[in-house]
């Protein structure tokens, strides 16, 4: 696969989690807009305790990484796709707690939550280490 | 000769062992929030040590406001907010605590608004049990103090949380007849009015709970969507309604 092919791979990834971020940050400060359904647990997950960190909720952390990658994106350098891949490993790496946390400690399962931990947050590091994987350095050193 | 800068080659492998140690790096960065934030951490999610939602104890909000069956508030009052609700919904426990006191203080007991529960039972057996519950302390003209008492003890979904006994301390608590109370939420009479409530919910299409309509004197209900169950965002609403 191309850089170009990975490049907007990850944006379209990336801009995928800050609408998923976003929309639980919203419903995390408009309590309004979250409702119960038969459907799922959200929102014994989003009123837990674990929903934040140091007072700030677990999804604005999200977003902000999520823009944070958008933005080294858009810099595309060596040191952009490495921080880009630094950064989604370590998304992958809290949402792998956030679903340990759901699993065993809250007990309820959040659908939006789970699209973001299991889905868009692995897609999006796979596509960064790949990206910031350099082709072969021997090969490079020596031509 | 023009002189060309030159710069040394990368030794072979920094790129990958740049990546390892950036990824490393941050993973330990999150280790370590994630082991701070969860020894700073200060509340837990323990619901085992309940407090009124209402100011003044048991059920004290509803004192002295009209109740008949499934509604509060004055017979005359010129619009109600009809409010579906899942007894064991969280969310619907966070809008007792927040939305329903000023809504009750600034338009239920003037006698500009009249409330009207519908319950919904959803989420599992424990909402059914409940909703029978409260369906019959309605003919004790004390659902909604029984609604208020279920949501301050709410446990977690579906684990039989709403127990006899639990009823009954409630039932001593709020004054209710226990006996008649749990005959009568056996009965057909409570099963018909649960029945209808979901019946309108299906019929309005309820996504889920909470969700309100406003109803201006026997006009359609129309749906509302606060924001937030802060007072405003009802003022808002109900201010609207009470102007039209």
């Amino acid at each position: 696969m191309s850089d170009r092919a990975l490049r907007a791979g990850v944006a379209v990834i990336a801009l995928a989690g800050v609408a998923v971020a976003g929309y639980l940050t919203y419903v995390h400060y408009r309590p309004g807009a979250l409702i119960c359904t038969s459907g799922g647990g959200c929102e014994t997950v989003q009123e837990s305790s674990y929903a934040e960190l140091f007072g700030v909720p677990v999804a604005l952390f999200g977003l902000g990484a999520y823009l944070l990658v958008l933005a080294l994106v858009v810099w595309d350098s060596e040191v952009a796709r490495n921080l880009a891949a630094a950064v989604a490993v370590a998304g992958l790496t809290f949402a792998g707690y956030l679903v340990v946390l759901q699993a065993f400690v809250i007990d309820a399962w959040c659908v939006w939550c789970l699209v973001n931990d299991l889905a868009i947050v692995p897609a999006l590091t796979a596509l960064t280490v790949v990206r910031a994987m350099p082709p072969d350095d021997d090969q490079v050193i020596g031509t | 000769m023009p002189h060309v800068k030159q710069t040394a080659p990368p030794a072979p492998g920094s790129g990958r062992r740049n990546l390892v140690l950036a990824a490393g790096a941050a993973v330990l960065v999150v280790a370590a929030v994630v082991v701070a934030s969860l020894a700073f951490r200060g509340g837990d999610d323990d619901a085992s040590a309940p407090t009124t939602t209402t100011p003044g104890g048991a059920g004290a909000l509803f004192d002295g406001i009209p109740q008949e069956r499934a509604l509060l508030g004055s017979p005359d009052a010129p619009v109600t907010l009809i409010l579906f609700e899942d007894l064991q919904c969280p969310i619907c426990k966070q809008f007792a605590e927040e939305g329903l006191p000023g809504i009750v203080e600034e338009y239920v007991r003037p006698g500009k608004v009249r409330l009207r529960f519908a319950g919904l039972a959803f989420i599992g057996p424990d909402s059914e049990k409940a909703l029978l519950h409260v369906v019959a302390a309605g003919a004790q003209g004390k659902l909604w103090q029984l609604t208020d008492r279920l949501y301050v003890h709410q446990g977690g979904e579906n684990e039989g949380w709403v127990t006899d006994d639990l009823l009954g301390r409630l039932a001593g608590e709020l004054g209710l007849d226990h006996a008649k109370l749990a005959t009568d939420a056996d009965g057909q009479a409570v099963l018909q009015q649960a029945n209808a409530m979901a019946t309108e919910a299906e019929q309005r299409e309820v996504p889920g709970t909470p969700w309100f309509y406003v109803q201006v004197g026997d006009d359609e209900p129309y749906e509302v969507r606060p924001g937030s169950f802060a007072i405003d965002e009802f003022r808002e609403i109900l201010d609207d309604a009470l102007a039209g």
